[in-house]
């Protein structure tokens, strides 16, 4: 059953991780309180390792939460209903190498449950989108890291889902395709769509999302609009999250 | 269904786009044509050699294919994260690994049915040979029609896949394996014995069966072990079958004009129905229970 508590909803969530004995080796997710309107962009944010990419698993589904609850539309993550409302971009592009750009996407839009005509053109549609029109006959094994994130942006939009998840979305695009990346974040959410993303480029986050969480060591250390957290997202990122000692070069160098 | 569809088809591209698919299908119609032309084992039958080829071929290069083929395609899925995404698109987990195991088992049924027609050619190439041979005493003739079909078909399988390749860029493994296919199924064709086919069709439905619990097997062990621990285990039950040696059995029935009844092959689908929702359900239990890290 739906309920009207948005389209993301996590309570008290933790992931701990375990080794073959059952023994605990790293607590990637504490107590995460977490709540993602319909039609809000969302931005998750923290430095590596502190359980961003844990969190979205366990949206996804991918994971089970050590303890918590996790709700997707209302559903527990598990449900292949409410996961079929869903886009996904992973961190690195995630494609057969063997099939070509155009066979990758129908896959993709099978796995959808389009029908054949549909898929077609949706296929056509978003490969022009992404441009890679020219390079639709060729195996994405042989991708440059580019083009690679440019064909799995297109998979995690075939099936115009309600809620779009970004890990990393620009990352290995160079500064015009990023730029292009997050203005196509604004046009979809514009149209409606659900955000949820996660960057370490805080600028970019800072450009397109409405709202915004700050990871540390897999706590949720902030949390909201840039009114409510301050002027700038890079200042408050630095004072919740501190700043780095940088390496000690010095001993090495002697 | 659509979706179980979409993985079912692109698992089996992806096995028949391996190299190593080639390889063993290459391997197993290398075997199948050139073990019966050491024509001095011929167990008082002329056919009975090019009959005892085909079903080891089939019994032993199917059980290596469904096996590495399964596993290659498991655990591609699972190290290089595209089972995630897959996932993340609203695939169930126990549509995802029964939808793999039927892709990969119908990327063996590819090469079952490249290595089939060319046995039966081979098979019935030694009949008209060995009548040669007994009118001519050239036993070197016994065997020409199954060798010439097998070597057209190895060698024209991979002039076509680097002309696939090469003009059409097309993907050079599974445009060659489809021509091998093409070209073995025409092969039986060469003046054929429909009796005979008809007599040997169970006998090679039944050798068909076990690669379908080695495929769910392998499946199960690839999703919970790494690629060579999951192999292992997949070949020790291959092991443990090996004493059945049913091809051997499949070929005593055979000889001197008997008959394996189809009966016999529905009778080996019941015994191995079991065996086969065994290996399927500890399979989805064990996807079921699993954390998708992208493990490498």
């Amino acid at each position: 059953m739906e309920q009207s508590e948005g389209v993301i909803a996590l309570k008290g969530v933790s992931k701990v991780f375990r080794d073959f004995w059952l023994r605990p080796t790293v607590k990637a997710v504490e107590g995460l309180d977490l709540s993602v309107a319909k039609g809000e962009v969302f931005a998750l944010l923290g430095p590596n390792g502190s359980g961003k990419s844990t969190t979205i698993k366990m949206i996804l589904g991918l994971m089970a939460p050590s303890g918590g609850e996790v709700r997707l539309f209302g559903r527990k993550p598990d449900s292949a209903v409410a996961r079929s409302r869903l886009g996904y971009l992973p961190e690195l592009s995630y494609l057969h190498p063997y099939l070509t750009a155009r066979e990758t996407l129908m896959y993709y839009a099978g796995l959808c449950n389009l029908d054949r005509r549909t898929a077609k053109e949706r296929t056509a549609q978003l490969l022009a989108m992404v441009g890679l029109e020219s390079v639709a006959g060729r195996p994405v094994g042989g991708f440059s890291k580019g083009m690679a994130r440019r064909i799995a942006l297109a998979c995690s939009l075939i099936g115009k889902p309600e809620l779009l998840i970004l890990d990393e979305p620009t990352s290995g695009l160079d500064p015009v395709s990023t730029s292009e990346v997050k203005s196509l974040v604004k046009t979809l959410s514009a149209g409606g769509m659900t955000i949820l993303m996660t960057s370490h480029l805080l600028g970019d986050a800072q450009d397109v999302c409405d709202r915004y969480a700050i990871l540390n060591f897999g706590r949720k250390v902030a949390e909201g609009d840039l009114k409510t957290l301050g002027t700038s997202l890079q200042d408050v990122f630095l004072s919740k999250v501190g700043v780095g000692r940088g390496f000690d070069v010095a001993g090495f160098l002697k | 269904m659509r979706r179980f569809l979409s993985i079912v088809k692109t698992t089996a591209l992806e096995a028949l786009s391996e190299p190593l698919a080639l390889l063993l299908t290459v391997s197993a119609m290398t075997f199948a044509a050139l073990v019966p032309a050491m024509h001095y084992h011929q167990f008082g039958e002329s056919s009975r050699m090019a009959r005892d080829a085909g079903f080891s071929a089939l019994f032993m290069f199917g059980a290596a294919y469904s096996i590495f083929m399964t596993v290659k395609g498991v655990r591609r899925e699972i190290e290089s994260g595209t089972i995630s995404m897959a996932f993340a698109h609203g695939v169930s987990r126990r549509a995802f690994f029964l939808s793999k195991a039927a892709g990969s088992y119908a990327a063996f049924l590819v090469f079952a049915f490249t290595l089939i027609p060319l046995s039966l050619t081979a098979v019935n190439g030694a009949e008209i040979g060995g009548r040669v041979a007994m009118s001519t005493g050239s036993v070197a003739r016994m065997w020409g029609p199954s060798l010439s079909i097998a070597v057209a078909a190895i060698v024209a399988s991979l002039f076509a896949g680097a002309v696939a390749d090469r003009f059409f860029r097309c993907r050079f493994v599974p445009s060659a394996s489809l021509c091998a296919l093409a070209i073995s199924v025409a092969g039986m064709f060469y003046r054929p014995d429909f009796r005979e086919i008809a007599r040997l069709a169970p006998a090679f439905a039944a050798l068909l069966m076990p690669p379908a619990v080695f495929t769910l097997v392998a499946a199960a062990s690839a999703f919970r072990w790494k690629a060579n621990a999951a192999a292992g285990i997949s070949v020790l039950v291959f092991a443990l079958w090996l004493p059945l040696l049913g091809n051997y059995y499949l070929s005593d029935a055979l000889s001197h004009g008997g008959k394996v009844s189809w009966l016999y092959a529905a009778a080996s689908l019941a015994a191995l129905l079991p065996l086969a929702a065994a290996a399927a359900i500890a399979g989805i239990w064990t996807l079921e229970g699993k954390d998708i890290t992208g493990e490498r």
